[in-house]
């Protein structure tokens, strides 16, 4: 069976001072391709910690990860980050947008990390991306002008531009009100249904949860059969 | 390797960020401005120094070989006033015989006042001969110089320094026929001389040394002798040939020979320790502009901390962040230098119009490379630790 993402008794822990905080205990999981799955659990239980991890935004403390067949241990920090560059799009709660940069150049900031040629025109390629998602008119203002809404969709488009296997969203939706959180919500179902892209959703809520076609839940770092 | 393409992106993003953040660029080009600035300008005010000092003593004839009373330059005046030899036609004459010897000047020296319509001015009255002009380069602005048959004749005519002429008379060049009382002596004066920027130059009172026996110089005394000497390489052989036939009269003790280079080694010993003290200056405000530079850009890389992670996480390398801020502050580094010696060189082309002040390419190239070296490793080192965070750290700075 060809897994996208396998995890083998992982652990992360951080010192903090004299103490250590175990964020994820020994996890083990295979997620597939073409996967759409939604991460649950409480505030605090290392749902985000375990994305970073599969994202590559850090290392696990023990355990091991592979990635589209890769074991990522073994990576030099050019194969990360070409990996972060090219495979994984990440959608973040708070956006994470650089403000000084307006909605255009955002979204083209991946494509400057491109260590191959484009197959793409990277400029053609934003624009239909915008147009897309109903943003192309908010194109040359910069992040802190539009809505909350519109900045998630510019997040996602700038993880969608280089054409990522995976698209990895943390609460996307935290920052939103409920509708423009739907609206989120079915655009990243949309990418999973259309493109076949893999997905993982990370959500403490049940009914966001329950759009998934798989849901996993974590407890105090560990996972776990359902709860409730 | 960085490619050229890459580079060249390189180069495009980091103007377009300095379009985008107009006051921290300004501020940080500032500091590296006004660092290469300071150093290069104190450094081409100690060459103007030099050069200046040069330029006086080329002035005063390069061939010049000066017989003092007293036993060093340092002590001259002060010796003749109190002792040591006193110089008389006797030694003119025998000074003369010595081979290549081209001008013998006797030289009479006395500070005293000049009067003329009622003012009354401090003056430096110098006796001397024909070639005294010849010798020290001297030009006049109007009038004539004294002749040979007027020095043999002890003739009481007088040519005056610039300033001296000035503040006697309404126009300098008005002095020339009018007549001068030097204590109990009237002359007339046939020349003034330009203007020198010496003091004992343009205030001078030069006349025939003839002219001087009587009140002035009832002794008939000199209180120095300049030799002028046909060309240079034999300033040496004459300097000896002088001290031989002055030590038939003289002790050893009682008079001093000496010529430019004796001088100009004891100005230019001076001058190198002006100059350090010059750079001492100048490498100080090169570290506080240096300190500046380190202060905005550790504060910018620390304020871009959050984006910096926001780069890794969609595929910057570390060396990509790397490049992005050497490349950022190499950009600012040169463009400051370069602001810092363009403002040099127009303070510098001013400052010419008094001083001979000059830019030596050396310094230049050293002040460069030493702002840009701050410029680069403050702007380097801060993001390197920014680079080496994990990307998920970095967005997470606060
Ligand atoms: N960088 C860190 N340093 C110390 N503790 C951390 C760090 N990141 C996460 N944690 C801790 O790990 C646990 C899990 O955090 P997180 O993964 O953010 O949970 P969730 O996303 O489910 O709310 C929490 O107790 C949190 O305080
Ligand atoms: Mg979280």
């Amino acid at each position: 069976m060809f897994y996208m993402i396998k995890l083998e008794n992982v652990f992360k822990s951080y010192i903090l001072g004299d103490e250590e905080v175990v964020a994820v205990k020994d996890v083990s999981l295979t997620i597939k391709e073409k996967e759409f799955i939604g991460i649950m659990g409480t505030s605090g239980s290392g749902k985000s910690t375990l994305m970073h991890l599969i994202g590559l935004l850090e290392q696990p403390s023990k355990g091991k990860i592979y990635l589209d067949g890769k074991d990522i241990s073994k990576l030099t920090d050019n194969e990360l980050s070409k990996i972060r560059n090219k495979t994984v799009g990440f959608v973040f709660q708070s956006f994470n947008l650089i403000n000084r940069f307006t909605v255009f150049e955002n979204i083209l900031l991946p494509t400057k990390y491109s260590k191959e040629l484009l197959k793409f025109d990277p400029k053609a390629k934003a624009e239909d991306l915008l147009k897309r998602f109903g943003i192309y008119e908010r194109r040359n203002f910069f992040p802190n002008k539009i809505s909350g809404g519109q900045q998630q969709r510019v997040a996602i488009v700038r993880a969608l531009i280089m054409g990522p296997k995976i698209i990895l969203a943390d609460e996307p939706t935290g920052n939103l009100d409920s509708k423009t959180g739907e609206e989120i919500l079915d655009i990243l179902g949309n990418l999973n249904r259309e493109f076949g892209v893999t997905v993982i959703l990370v959500t403490h809520e049940h009914d966001i949860a329950a759009k998934t076609k798989r849901q996993i839940y974590i407890k105090d770092g560990q996972l776990v059969e359902r709860y409730l | 390797m960085v490619n050229i393409k890459e580079y060249t992106h390189l180069m495009k993003a980091a103007i377009e960020d300095f379009r985008r953040n107009k006051v921290r660029t300004a501020l940080t080009s500032l500091g590296i401005m006004i660092g290469v600035m300071s150093v290069v300008l104190l450094i081409a005010l100690g060459l103007g120094l030099k050069n200046y000092i040069e330029d006086q003593f080329n002035s005063m004839g390069a061939n010049l070989v000066m017989i003092m009373p007293g036993s060093g330059i340092s002590g001259g005046t002060g010796a003749g006033m109190v002792g040591g030899a006193e110089f008389d036609e006797r030694d003119v004459n025998s000074l003369i015989r010595i081979p290549n010897v081209k001008y013998v000047i006797p030289v009479f020296f006395k500070a005293a006042g000049v009067e003329a319509g009622g003012e009354k001015k401090n003056s430096y009255i110098m006796g001397v001969n024909e070639d005294y002009f010849r010798l020290m380069n001297k030009e006049l602005i109007g009038g004539e110089e004294f002749t040979k048959s007027d020095v043999a004749a002890g003739t009481k005519v007088t040519v005056l320094g610039y300033a001296l002429a000035d503040n006697l008379f309404e126009n300098p060049t008005d002095a020339v026929g009018k007549t001068v009382r030097l204590e109990n002596l009237r002359v007339k004066v046939i020349g003034v001389m330009e203007k020198t920027g010496d003091n004992e130059g343009d205030n001078a009172v030069i006349l025939p040394y003839k002219a001087t026996y009587g009140s002035l110089n009832p002794k008939k005394t000199f209180w120095s002798l300049y030799i002028g000497v046909e060309s240079k390489d034999q300033v040496t052989n004459v300097k000896e040939g002088v001290e031989e036939t002055l030590l038939k009269r003289y002790k050893e003790d009682d008079f001093s020979v000496t010529d430019q280079t004796d001088l100009l080694s004891t100005v230019n010993q001076i001058f190198n320790i002006v100059n350090s003290v010059l750079i001492a200056i100048g490498s100080i405000s090169l570290l506080v502009g240096g300190i500046g530079i380190m202060n905005i850009m550790y504060a910018t890389v620390t304020e871009r901390t959050k984006e910096v992670g926001i780069r890794r996480a969609v595929g910057a390398t570390q060396r990509d962040i790397l490049l992005q801020f050497l490349t950022e502050s190499l950009i600012l580094s040169v463009f400051g230098g370069v602001l810092g010696l363009i403002f040099a060189s127009l303070i510098v082309l001013v400052v010419r119009i008094f001083f001979p002040a000059a830019i030596n390419l050396l310094s230049v190239l050293i002040t460069f490379g030493i702002s840009s070296a701050i410029g680069v490793f403050f702007g380097v080192f801060p993001a390197r630790r920014a680079a080496r965070l994990t990307p998920i750290e970095a967005i997470r700075y606060e």
